[in-house]
């Protein structure tokens, strides 16, 4: 159809210029093709014919492209467009298909007035030079193309065409394009441009399927005949860019379900974004512009993480998270676990090189951010379960990266010069050996005024530490330790903070000491400072470091003498101690028991009281007490004679009684229990011990003190002292008369905080190491202290979580 | 062992945690001033230690 054109002299001197411009290329084949030795280059050559096939599926007019390597080491691309016009080209007299094998810058994609029906809207074209540069560099290329119905077919070599496009047979219905060439190569040739013809499979796959992912619904097939077992290989992608993006993170582990899709257009911009973020560290995020990606991002990336960082810098502020974990995050924090696939189609693009690794087009960035805010604004709204887990995750990569660096600074704080000019006003030991010295952690100002006055100054230091109230929706008093005040702690100990950056060895004390008030308060503070001492220095605690003090909580005074006592166990024993003094109790053979005898009689007592409290309150303790003495409480007895059994216990209860309300009597019930009864001026009086708590465990602990209760109390007996005396019936009874004697004569204080007591005080009982008590804390003591810690936390902060969660797209700057 | 911030199973390098992201996390916690135990006015009362004279003289009968 053309190659008989009568303009063959034209022809010639246009091909002369022609070979001029391909001759260019072979000099210089880099700056069209990329390196001719590291294979780049090579496989440039197949993608440049690619990119045509696939401009066509942009064009909505192929949905198909194949590549073959044949045996040969030349390479076959064939699509189903429209076929490359084979009629003769106006200006230049020779096909079109012509023109555009053997002249640099020509074909359709030049076009983009959309005036001409064939100019492609959009086109990647790796290097905008087209098919003719891979033309160039081949040893030869063979052109296919079915058109009208026909195939027609032209060869190249060497860049030059010696067989003019010719009609070959009929193809009815058929159409596309078939470039098959063999690469031009050293080996064959000195003059050759490519070292070698080694097309690697590998290359060829990912990049054939991230077009595949870029241009949905494209089939690719990629062949390779070079092995004995040929390899063949489909991509086909239906979901575009959230399929690429599912695809890069299919073996991590993802944080929400599916990735978040926004596609739309800007201003004849087409933008593609697909966002997913995964547990890891890594940020993977690909920007393509016209199916070309970009190393190193430009005005497309920009733009998205524009958006990105003000959409979710927004959710975490209307959402309060930000506010609670006060913490501002970067835009890396916010791609830190991202994986992301951009694509844009951009008429005419600008890059900042000829490699196209950097897309210079400002009007592309205001493009992708104002889609990007309006989407992803809208799916945020739209799904704020996901939405908190994504901020959630971006929140602790800022918390983390903070902790960092606060620990790194904290760490570099050289101590001895520091601690004297903190604001936390420690208050330190002369000596500098951490074995000798002690470090105490003084709950309030005052206590802390007190400790630092009443120390033993060479090896004892003090921090007074406030656990700081806050107000927060006035009917409660939270507490917490601020960041100063952790911060002065972590200075004063000398170890630094952080995985990376404690050294126990530094430690400048070897007894740290942790003293706060006997109350609720007290108590907070104190699992907050276990709590911290578990999770950011365990090895203190392991090593044995960490203590709790024992300050008392009683102060007694008897005349000159001056006793505290740190609890309410101890105050009692210190009651019965003074009260066994100068008492004897004579039991009904005769005996008579004094001194440490009398004390563990009185010991058991408790025991036996302890017992009694166990029982259920409406059980009255007095007649529990005396059907014990009476043996009724021993299994089996009362199944074997309840009549007598209950005869003993009446008989009991009447002894006790005063005179003249005696005449208990007692019968069993139905439920094989005992009833007892007794006339009071006129009006019965009962009381039941039923069937369940006769057999109960509590009845059995009880029965087990029978023989000793028998003993001392069977026949009632006398405590005695100089002045009088007094009959006892019972444990209880011998308890509240020892007791009420020893209260005799005391004055008691008790301290409602450390702060009460004046530093001799303080001294005496808590800081002197001849006096105080120590508790050394243990590692599994610690455990249960961060699981109260979690619980308290966790109670208000889970229905708080929820809550934000119901209102996190109406409620801003949530009061936290 | 959990982990106190994410519920994974403890490591023993970064023990009470998983790893050192969620030691981190915890730190930062403490530096920042995060950690606040609440409590309320019914609670304190509740837990508020009795009397010692009372106490001890109401117990025996």
């Amino acid at each position: 159809m053309t190659e008989n054109s009568p303009k063959k002299s034209e022809y010639g001197a246009e091909s002369i210029k022609v070979l001029k411009g391909l001759e260019a290329v072979r000099k210089r084949p880099g700056m069209y093709i990329g390196d001719t030795d590291d294979g780049s280059g090579l496989h440039h050559m197949v993608y440049e014919v690619v990119d045509n096939g696939i401009d066509e599926a942009l064009a909505g007019y192929a949905n198909y492209v194949s590549v073959k390597i044949h045996a040969d080491s030349s390479v076959s691309v064939r699509d189903n467009g429209r076929g490359i016009p084979v009629d003769m080209h106006p200006e230049e007299g020779v096909s079109a298909a012509e023109v555009i094998m053997t002249q640099l810058h020509a074909g359709g994609k030049f076009n983009n007035t959309d005036e001409g029906g064939n100019a492609y809207k959009v086109s990647g074209g790796l290097h905008g030079v087209g098919v003719s540069v891979v033309n160039a560099l081949s040893d030869w290329l063979e052109l296919k193309v079915w058109r009208n119905d026909k195939v027609y077919f032209a060869r190249f070599e060497k860049g030059e065409c010696v067989e003019h496009v010719r009609e070959i047979g009929d193809a009815p219905g058929e159409k596309g394009t078939e470039v098959r060439f063999m690469a031009s190569a050293k080996t064959t040739d000195p003059e050759g441009t490519f070292s070698n013809l080694d097309y690697s499979f590998k290359t060829l796959e990912t990049r054939l399927r991230e077009l595949a992912f870029l241009n949905s619904g494209v089939r690719i097939l990629l062949e390779d005949e070079r092995p004995a077992e040929p390899l063949h290989v489909e991509l086909h992608y239906d979901g575009g860019v959230k399929e690429f993006v599912k695809y890069l993170d299919r073996s991590k582990s993802a944080l929400i379900p599916e990735p978040i899709y926004m596609v739309g257009e800007v201003r004849g911009i087409g933008v593609e974004v697909a966002l997913w973020w995964n547990d890891g560290y890594h940020e993977t995020v690909l920007p393509f512009t016209n199916n070309i990606p970009q190393r190193d991002g430009g005005t497309h990336l920009a733009g998205l993480r524009g958006a990105l960082t003000r959409t979710l810098t927004k959710y975490a502020q209307d959402s309060g998270i930000a506010k609670k974990e006060k913490i501002d995050f970067t835009g890396d924090d916010a791609r830190e676990g991202l994986t992301c696939v951009l694509s844009v189609k951009v008429p005419d693009p600008k890059f900042s090189s000829q490699t196209k690794d950097k897309l210079v087009s400002s009007e592309v960035r205001p493009a992708v951010e104002n889609l990007v805010n309006e989407k992803l604004g809208e799916w945020f709204e739209e799904h704020p379960g996901e939405a908190r887990q994504i901020v959630g995750k971006i929140v602790e990569a800022a918390l983390a990266r903070e902790a960092a660096r606060k620990a790194r600074e904290l760490t570099r704080r050289k101590t001895a010069m520091d601690v004297a000019s903190l604001p936390g006003k420690l208050a330190d030991c002369q000596s500098k050996d951490p074995a000798d010295s002690e470090l105490f952690l003084v709950e309030g100002d005052s206590a802390g005024g007190s400790a630092k006055q009443g120390r033993e100054r060479k090896n004892q230091a003090v921090l007074p530490l406030r656990g700081k109230i806050l107000n927060v929706e006035r009917a409660r008093f939270d507490r917490m330790l601020s960041s100063e005040q952790i911060g002065t702690l972590i200075t004063a100990l000398g170890t630094g903070i952080g995985r990376d950056e404690f050294n126990i060895d530094k430690l400048r004390y070897h007894k740290i000491i942790i003293m706060t008030d006997a109350d609720v308060d007290g108590a907070h503070i104190r699992t907050l400072l276990l709590t911290f001492f578990f999770r950011q220095m365990p090895s203190l605690i392991e090593h044995g470091y960490l203590y709790i003090a024992q300050p008392p909580l009683y102060k007694v005074t008897r005349g000159k003498s001056e006793v505290y006592l740190k609890d309410q166990a101890a105050f009692e024993e210190f009651l019965i101690h003074q009260g066994i003094e100068g008492a004897r109790l004579r039991l009904g053979d005769g005996q008579e028991i004094i001194g440490a005898d009398l004390e563990r009689v009185v010991e058991e007592a408790r025991m036996i009281r302890r017992i009694l409290q166990a029982f259920p309150t409406h059980y009255p303790q007095s007649i529990l007490e005396q059907a014990a003495i009476a043996g009724a409480l021993v299994p089996g007895r009362v199944d074997a004679d309840a009549q007598g059994v209950a005869n003993a216990v009446a008989e009991r209860l009447d002894l006790v009684a005063l005179e003249y309300e005696r005449g208990w009597s007692g019968r069993p019930t139905q439920d094989h229990g005992l009833r007892f009864a007794r006339m009071v001026r006129g009006v019965e009086e009962h009381r039941t011990l039923d069937g369940t708590v006769l057999r109960s465990g509590e009845a059995r602990r009880l029965a087990q003190h029978t023989t000793l209760l028998q003993e001392v109390y069977g026949t009632p007996a006398k405590l005695i002292r100089k002045d009088r005396e007094q009959l006892i019936y019972g444990p209880l009874a011998l308890l509240q008369a020892i007791l009420s004697e020893g209260e005799k004569g005391l004055t008691l204080q008790r301290y409602k905080g450390l702060g009460e007591m004046n530093p001799e005080q303080l001294w005496e009982t808590t800081l002197d190491p001849s006096a105080r008590t120590l508790l050394q804390v243990k590692i599994d003591d610690v455990a249960e202290a961060d699981d109260i810690f979690t619980k308290l936390m966790g109670d208000v902060v889970e229905p708080r979580r929820e809550f934000i969660q119901q209102n996190a797209l109406s409620v801003e700057n949530l009061d936290f | 062992m959990s982990c106190p911030i994410c519920g994974k199973t403890s490591v023993e390098k970064y023990r009470p945690f998983c790893s050192k992201r969620c030691a981190d996390i915890d730190l930062a916690r403490w530096l920042n001033g995060s950690y606040v135990i609440p409590g309320d006015l019914a609670e304190e009362e509740e837990r508020a230690p009795e009397g010692p004279l009372g106490g001890a003289s109401d117990r025996p009968h």
